[in-house]
């Protein structure tokens, strides 16, 4: 195409343009000009505008059947407001029972299981052979004691049991009148340490005797009964020692006041007295601290629960005040360097607590191959259930402790466990308890004087 | 000349050296060889390898044997029964003597699990007063002692000789790191020996106010009456004293699972017949892979071994 042509085509083509633009300029307006929103005069989309729903009249404050409506009237009533407060009130409430009261127990009740259970640790305390006890492990009571047994059938018999009496004659006359102690009908009942730290041993030993009473050995009878086998017949052979410890030099002097006969009275405490079930007593309210149905074992200082009594350690029978959880083993301290001690009667009273609910303790540690035959045997469904109809596996009864020993303490009445030392010789008081034939026990006390050294 | 300088020179550094080793041979040392041994041979002590100062010796190829009584230590099966041995012997030496001795340590945790030796114990521990020592340094030190012991089934009795030795530094009380032992019960047959370490006064916890403070040269402290009174029991049949508060010292000393763990060293306590014993490979196989339990498998593993792997 010629050069010239071209040009003359794109001016006339830009004249028409120019035109065709003044055109437009004079009659079109902008666009937004244009809108004129006439539907929203229409009936049918006006409701749906203010609230978006499809339900008519929900959102119409003049409505009162409307939600914001019927939500003001609610808020106005009473009724509501109550039940509202009320809400409130009880989950706080819950929340309140649940950080504060079965969170823990829950949680503690798992802590202390995971003692008793085999897969947790590599062993359990109780399995070693131990230690060793010159005298008699475990003794049961004379029947003719027994509040309501055979040779009591009107149920008059009383047991008392007396905690800690170091030495305090004076205080354990004052305690046996304060009880009406009748020695044709009563049956005294010590809990060890009768002897030592306080002002007559020699006369308390004489006092128990002349009652026919018994009691437990103590730390403070083992310590004696074992130095009088190194310090009898030569008076000056272990001079050394005495001048070292002042315990030694004491014992040494008590044990040149006491006569054979006293020494043999230390001699024949057993480790634990055990005392049946009484016949008239029956099992009361779970949570009765005042009140005892079940089998009783008095002891000095503590057991370690779900070990059978002939496995327990004397020592520790003697000297206990808490127990490792995990191990379950005992120590004569309040707090070991491990830091997994409790006090022994915490897990002892949750152990024995859900034998009386009848909490199952498959799982639990065993003694024996023969235990765990027997277990195996009884552990499918089937054979459980077939054993159930037929015969109940021979589950441990709860008992309840009987102990002293651990003053500082002082009086612990719990369902499963009774601590009676209430530290006499310190100034303290001397505990009895008075259990009847029906069970229910009594707590008498008298105080006494210092003989702290 | 210059040849004889040099000799001159290796002479003199030579001869104070010489003369030395010679003064601690004759003051320091345990009794020689030639003077205690009859047999022909050579002492296995290692007494070259320990500080000048220090006075019994142990053997080249192990702590638990006396070198100038043996040649090589005795296979696990032996070893047991002339431990055993070597107890009795010392407990009714001492008993005849009139000396106040007790068990301690691992021979006391044995003690506690079995009455019997800790099949893994290479040793024995044992304790003496103070006033017993100084009875035994006085009047028998390097005493010999007979005894005729049974062999092996079928076999005749076997003439067995102990000899009590004491260390001439038992005198001093302070805690020191080379005589910690202050006498040894030796079986001069085998090498086996007991170690006898003192409880004595502790004088300066005393002088601070602490009574009845006790200590052991080998920094073991005591309250004196958690060893005394001793209570008189059975270890490996025979009578012995163990401390008044036995318990509370094996926690001390080892924690609370030394008393309730079933299995160590690769030994299982059989809770039947209440003794450890060495775990076969089998079941040392199966305790690697399940780890170590009292639970079912405890139980079920005893049974089962019994059955699939008889002795």
């Amino acid at each position: 195409m010629p050069k010239e042509q071209r040009r003359e085509n794109y001016e006339q083509s830009l004249g028409a343009w120019r035109a065709r633009l003044q055109a437009t300029n004079q009659t079109r307006k902008p666009l937004i000009e244009k809108v004129t929103n006439t539907w929203r005069e229409d009936e049918k989309f006006r409701v749906a505008e203010e609230c978006d729903t499809k339900e008519p009249n929900f959102c119409d404050l003049d409505d009162e059947n409307s939600f914001p409506s019927l939500s003001v009237k609610a808020i106005r009533s009473r009724r509501f407001r109550r039940m509202f407060a009320v809400l409130v009130l009880v989950s706080v409430g819950m929340y309140y029972i649940w950080t504060r009261h079965i969170r823990p127990s829950v949680q503690e009740g798992w802590e202390l299981k995971q003692g008793f259970l085999p897969a947790q640790v590599n062993g359990t305390y109780g399995v070693a052979k131990g230690g060793h006890f010159d005298g008699v492990r475990i003794k049961d009571i004379d029947a003719t004691y027994v509040p309501g047994g055979n040779k009591d059938p009107e149920g008059n018999r009383r047991l008392i049991f007396v905690g800690d009496i170091h030495g305090c004659k004076d205080e354990l006359k004052h305690l046996l009148k304060k009880v009406d102690f009748n020695s044709k009908t009563d049956h005294l009942v010590a809990t060890g340490d009768v002897v030592s730290k306080g002002p007559h041993s020699p006369g308390v030993l004489d006092l128990l005797i002349h009652y026919g009473a018994e009691s437990v050995r103590g730390n403070h009878e083992d310590r004696l009964l074992e130095a009088a086998k190194t310090l009898s017949g030569s008076d000056n052979k272990r001079d050394d020692a005495m001048s070292t410890s002042k315990g030694y030099s004491k014992d040494a002097e008590l044990l040149k006041e006491l006569k054979p006969h006293h020494m043999r009275f230390l001699h024949d405490m057993p480790l634990m007295l055990r005392i049946p079930a009484l016949p008239f007593a029956t099992s009361s309210w779970r949570k009765d601290k005042h009140n005892i149905a079940e089998e009783t074992i008095v002891i000095h200082a503590g057991l370690v629960p779900h070990v059978p009594l002939e496995r327990q350690d004397p020592y520790f029978v003697m000297n206990m005040r808490s127990i490792d959880h995990k191990t379950h083993v005992p120590s004569a301290l309040r707090e070991t360097k491990k830091g997994n001690s409790k006090p022994w009667m915490h897990i002892w009273n949750w152990y024995n607590n859900r034998l009386a609910k009848g909490r199952s303790i498959k799982g639990f540690h065993i003694w024996s191959y023969a235990e765990w035959l027997n277990q195996r045997v009884t552990g499918s469904w089937i054979s459980n259930s077939w054993s159930s109809m037929s015969k109940k596996q021979p589950q441990p009864q709860p008992q309840v402790a009987v102990y002293g020993h651990d003053s500082k303490m002082g009086l612990q009445m719990h369902r499963w466990s009774k601590g009676l030392d209430t530290g006499c010789a310190s100034g303290g008081k001397l505990t009895a308890m008075v259990l009847d034939a029906k069970g229910k026990t009594e707590i008498v006390q008298v105080k006494c004087d210092s003989y702290r050294t | 000349m210059r040849a004889v300088l040099a000799d001159l020179v290796s002479f003199l550094l030579y001869f104070p050296l010489l003369s030395a080793s010679l003064l601690f041979r004759g003051t320091k040392r345990d009794a020689p060889y030639e003077q205690v041994n009859d047999h022909p041979g050579w002492s296995h002590q290692n007494e070259d390898k320990d500080e000048p100062d220090k006075y019994f010796h142990e053997s080249s190829f192990s702590e638990h044997y006396d070198g100038r009584f043996a040649t090589a230590p005795l296979i696990y099966e032996d070893r047991q029964s002339h431990l055993t041995a070597l107890l009795r012997t010392y407990m009714s030496s001492m008993r005849d003597i009139g000396a106040e001795t007790w068990i301690m340590h691992g021979t006391l945790l044995g003690w506690y699990w079995s009455r019997t030796i800790l099949p893994w114990d290479g040793d024995l521990d044992v304790m003496i007063s103070e006033k017993s020592l100084y009875h035994l340094a006085s009047f028998y030190n390097m005493s010999m002692h007979h005894f005729s012991l049974p062999g092996a089934p079928n076999e005749p009795r076997v003439r067995h000789n102990y000899m009590l030795e004491v260390n001439p530094h038992y005198k001093n009380s302070s805690v020191e790191s080379v005589n910690k032992i202050d006498a040894r019960w030796i079986d001069t047959e085998t090498g086996l020996f007991i170690d006898v370490t003192t409880l004595r006064r502790n004088k300066t916890a005393q002088a601070l106010g602490e009574e009845d403070a006790m200590m052991v040269k080998d920094r073991h402290h005591y309250y004196h009456d958690d060893i005394f009174p001793l209570r008189s029991t059975t270890f490996e049949g025979v009578p012995v004293n163990i401390p008044f508060a036995y318990a509370e010292i094996l926690i001390e000393e080892y924690g609370e699972e030394a008393l309730s763990d079933v299995h160590f060293l690769n030994h299982r306590f059989d809770i039947e017949k209440q003794e450890w014993r060495a775990l076969r490979y089998a079941e040392l196989v199966r305790y690697r892979e399940h780890g170590a339990m009292l639970g079912s498998t405890f139980w079920g593993k005893a049974a089962d071994s019994e059955s699939y792997f008889p002795d």
